[in-house]
């Protein structure tokens, strides 16, 4: 279990003179400004789950993870993993035996040497036995796809084959809890969805528990049950990726085109409420309808097409994460004044 | 501490062969740096050898004393040369971030990736010049004299170690410490000449500040100079304790408050 208590951690930056004498006189003065990064999280990660860790640039999302995985000390607050604290030295060892951390950015492979060198020195690292180190290679080669790259130095590997390769690295002790940051930064359509299949295998197989930042909505719908959204260094929603989507109303996006102009109008009168907007284009034989769908079915508002039209095509979308994060931060810039990323410029 | 020298070896030969890849650019390093070391050396004959030689630092004395302070300097650099990569980027690129997730010392473990074996080069000169000058540089040898500079060019090296510890820790604080770090370790240079011609403060300042001359100078002195060595001997070993045990604190109170970088 991952407890947060009301975690913070500011970043006092000096104000710096030039050179090197600007450098040293840094040392000594007391002038600087204070970043809240993360300001007052509170939440509690209860072993198995999977959450996905949402915010803008600078929101504070990276800062958190990397309290969580000993990178970094919190200025206040307290942070328990299994009741053991990351970042205090005493504890360290014992909590980082049960953590893995992925960075989208960051490896940790061994750069001129082929992945088998690291992954026995992490062996060696974790005190991971011999026997016990095979299977569980064994496995992981086999779920991620690994066999055609094992033998090539790291520095040869694109960035999904690396990427797939620090996953396994960061597997191979059997972690409780795995760390991902932005695991599918850079990567394309096709190679990311192999990387979110390969974490779902992982995070199915293994019981992991997950907690993943990322910029990508699909990412979270594809992995995670429970999303924290974040911003300014503050907790703004905690609950389930349902809860999120009906937050701002289940709405759908249906297109419709036919072959002779729709009468949009029409739609609505016969509707009213349920239709929450119209679009024509092309001269009215192309009209998107925006349904709500606790007050409409698409199979009704269909149905009603189909009557009433000769339709040549339609299309359907959900309304994704993306967009109710949208509304969310538009709703709370508006609440703050439009000044909603205030100070939090720290590491993220 | 235990899984750490059992670890050592792996670290020594992954290091090793990754810089197999490497290894012309290696070796041209290890030439320059004895090539660079040997011309010092003919700099300090030009200039000594051209004046009338007085007192007992004569030229012979001065190349020992040279060889002396290449020894221990070649194999910190040997073992920590990762330290300048701390005090240039590691901090500000946010390079430790990895080492702090992994249940093992994160100094330790940055430190341990690489093994500079062209440090070797600088080994060799410096054994070969004190070989071939130890017979002429007017020194008494004894087999205590012998026992007691090995014990002082050991100490040296831990203080090597520990003056890279403090001021590439420094980098935690003010982001790159790299050109302090530099010009503190140039510092050791000055360890070559007699440091007793060199004016009080000046000599001071190597002893008790930046203790190079503590390690380096003054055992050479002792032994040519006929004093007791033990006592240059004690003076390494609390100038190797304080420099290290400051280096740890400081590297301990910078790690706490490293802030990582932003992606």
């Amino acid at each position: 279990m991952i407890e947060l208590k009301n975690v913070e951690k500011y970043f006092t930056k000096p104000i710096r003179g030039k050179g090197v004498w600007g450098m040293l006189k840094s040392l000594f003065s007391r002038k600087h400004t204070v970043v809240k990064a993360v300001d007052g999280v509170s939440f509690t990660v209860n072993d198995g789950e999977a959450v996905g860790y949402i915010g803008a640039n600078g929101a504070g999302k990276s800062t958190t993870i990397k309290m969580m995985s000993g990178i970094l000390t919190p200025t206040g607050g307290e942070i328990l993993i299994d009741g053991k604290h990351p970042y205090k030295s005493k504890e360290r060892n014992a909590v980082l035996k049960t953590i893995g951390v992925v960075f989208g950015q960051k490896t940790q492979l061994w750069y001129d040497l082929p992945l088998t060198e690291t992954y026995e020195l992490l062996k060696y690292i974790y005190d991971v036995p011999d026997d016990e180190y095979k299977t569980r290679l064994g496995e992981l080669v086999e779920l991620l796809d690994m066999k055609s790259f094992m033998d090539a130095p790291v520095r040869t590997l694109s960035l999904g084959q690396r990427m797939r390769a620090d996953l396994a690295a960061a597997m191979l002790h059997n972690p409780k809890t795995l760390f991902l940051d932005e695991p599918t930064i850079g990567l394309d359509v096709l190679v990311k969805r192999n990387l979110i299949d390969a974490i779902n295998k992982l995070k199915t197989e293994y019981n992991t528990t997950l907690i993943l930042t990322t910029h990508a909505m699909s990412d979270i719908e594809l992995l995670c049950e429970r999303v924290i959204i974040l911003d300014a260094g503050k907790v703004l929603f905690d609950g389930s990726l349902e809860a999120v989507k009906h937050m701002f109303g289940d709405s759908r996006d249906i297109k419709v085109i036919a072959k002779a102009p729709i009468d949009a109008d029409g739609v609505k009168s016969s509707f009213g409420e349920a239709i929450l907007k119209t679009t024509a284009e092309d001269g009215g034989h192309s009209v998107t309808v925006t349904i709500d769908a606790t007050k409409l079915t698409t199979g009704e508002l269909l149905n009603y097409m189909f009557n009433h039209n000769e339709v040549a095509d339609v299309k359907i979308s959900e309304t994704g994460i993306e967009q109710v994060v949208e509304k969310i931060y538009e709703k709370n810039r508006i609440a703050a004044g439009g000044n909603g990323d205030g100070d939090a410029q720290g590491t993220d | 501490m235990i899984k750490e020298l059992k670890l050592y070896p792996k670290y020594v030969s992954m290091s090793l062969r990754s810089g197999l890849s490497y290894k012309a650019d290696s070796i041209i390093m290890m030439i320059s740096f004895a090539i660079s070391e040997i011309i010092s050396l003919a700099t300090v004959y030009l200039i000594v050898g051209s004046v009338p030689q007085t007192g007992i630092w004569t030229f012979n004395a001065l190349a020992f004393l040279f060889g002396f302070t290449l020894v221990p300097k070649a194999i910190d650099h040997v073992f920590t040369d990762e330290l300048w990569i701390l005090a240039y980027w590691a901090v500000r690129r946010g390079e430790l971030d990895i080492y702090l997730t992994r249940p093992l010392n994160p100094l330790y473990q940055f430190v341990a990736k690489t093994f500079k074996w062209d440090g070797i080069g600088e080994f060799v000169v410096g054994i070969v010049i004190m070989c071939i000058f130890a017979p002429m540089s007017g020194i008494a040898w004894s087999f205590g004299g012998v026992m007691a500079l090995l014990l002082c060019g050991f100490f040296g090296i831990f203080v090597f170690t520990g003056i890279k510890l403090i001021f590439a820790s420094l980098a935690f604080w003010i982001k790159s410490s790299g050109i302090i770090l530099n010009t503190v370790y140039g510092f050791s240079g000055y360890a070559k000449y007699p440091l007793k011609y060199m004016g009080k403060a000046f000599m001071s300042i190597m002893f008790y500040v930046i203790p190079f001359g503590l390690v380096l100078y003054y055992p050479i002195e002792c032994l040519i100079t006929g004093e007791n060595i033990w006592w240059s001997v004690l003076w390494s070993a609390i100038a190797a304790i304080v420099v290290i045990t400051l280096g740890l604190f400081v590297w301990h109170r910078g790690i706490r408050r490293y802030e990582s970088s932003g992606n």
